[in-house]
């Protein structure tokens, strides 16, 4: 689910890399006044790895193939540092995978780091009261966020060219193939929250 | 005597249907259709994801190398994911190829050199090629070991401030 590079106008692609340097910026800035920035980096930089990893696994939903994007778990996880996380790794996928542009590196940034953030939030929010509910909300909602960014963008971006009922027809097919994933990217931040609460206290995020 | 006349009467046919002719085009006379073959130099595409599998069913959108702006011609692949076009031979250069579908796709140039009766030259640049697993396995485990790197050294900075 990564916008590639000569589909879309250029004014949007700028305006993709504004809005994404803005939000770098603004995480940055907040990471920098925390007690201690570099406590989390341990965990920024391994889940960065992880979050670059997922994205060649192909996982076949006919007719097409979805990749995890755990924007949910990246952002409840890590909170600030899930802009700076996904922004590199976006950047080395669009690189080494092909996975996205380089021109579209901002709108890519601004489709999955601003639902993380998102989820962040929804889950402090719920956490103290429901954890588990909480952490499937917060895993769901960041996934279908993203989709829906994505597809408006899409919508947004369509030349005069492309033949808009075929595309959106294709896009209902994609976003219909992504239900799964939306619901198992939920389930997916519950059981991690799960089992780092019991293997590695240390490693959960402060509510 | 008797042949004036019918020479007369054929002539004014002729001259109706030489009328009826140069008035009405050839192709409307009656529904006539003709076909005719020519062999032009073509080219497929294949479009594909980078898992190898066919991008089946995807828009595609030429541009012309002297018109970028307005598309010369558009299409559907098939389920195969392939594309077949015959570029114009009297525009070569560098012709714009655009699959797309459902927000995913690629754009590709091919070079079409001029047809001075052998076959143009193509060359493909852009759309990129699949990665195949070993690659892939490798990009992941060094991005992986950088990570990790990364990971150690935070921890271990922070070891040394605890402990001084």
């Amino acid at each position: 689910m990564h916008l590639p590079d000569g589909l879309l106008p250029v004014g949007m692609a700028a305006a993709g890399y504004a809005g994404s340097a803005a939000l770098l910026g603004l995480s940055l800035n907040r990471i920098a006044r925390l007690p201690d920035p570099g406590a989390a980096m341990p965990r920024a930089a391994m889940l960065t790895a992880v979050f670059f990893a997922v994205s060649s696994i192909a996982v076949p939903v006919p007719p097409t193939t979805v990749h995890p994007m755990l924007v949910g778990l990246m952002g409840v996880l890590l909170g600030w540092f899930a802009v700076p996380a996904i922004l590199v790794g976006l950047f080395l996928q669009a690189v080494l995978f092909g996975h996205g542009g380089l021109t579209t590196l901002g709108l890519n940034g601004l489709i999955l780091a601003s639902p993380a953030l998102i989820a962040w939030v929804v889950w402090r929010a719920l956490a103290p009261r429901a954890p588990t509910v909480a952490a499937v909300i917060a895993g769901s909602g960041a996934a279908a966020l993203a989709l829906a960014l994505f597809v408006t963008l899409v919508l947004l971006g369509l030349p005069a060219d492309v033949d808009g009922a075929a595309e959106r027809a294709a896009l209902g097919v994609f976003v219909f193939a992504h239900l799964p994933l939306v619901l198992a990217e939920g389930i997916l931040v519950a059981v991690v929250l799960r089992v780092l609460a019991r293997v590695e206290p240390g490693l959960l995020p402060d509510g | 005597m008797t042949a004036r006349p019918d020479s007369v009467g054929s002539g004014g046919v002729a001259l109706v249907l030489a009328g009826l002719t140069a008035f009405a085009p050839l192709p409307a006379l009656g529904h006539a259709a003709l076909v005719e073959a020519e062999m032009v130099a073509a080219i497929r595409l294949h479009a594909q994801f980078d898992t190898g599998e066919p991008m089946a069913a995807a828009q595609v959108i030429l541009y012309a190398p002297d018109n970028p702006a307005q598309a010369w011609a558009r299409g559907t692949t098939d389920p195969a994911g392939r594309y077949l076009f015959a570029p114009d031979p009297a525009v070569p250069g560098r012709w714009t190829v655009q699959v797309r579908q459902a927000g995913h796709g690629a754009v590709a140039y091919i070079d079409v050199g001029a047809d001075d009766g052998a076959a143009p030259v193509v060359a493909v640049a852009g759309g990129g090629g699949p990665t195949g697993p070993l690659q892939r396995a490798v990009m992941v485990a060094l991005v992986a070991w950088g990570a990790l790197g990364t990971a150690l050294y935070f921890r271990r900075r922070r070891r040394v401030h605890a402990s001084t």
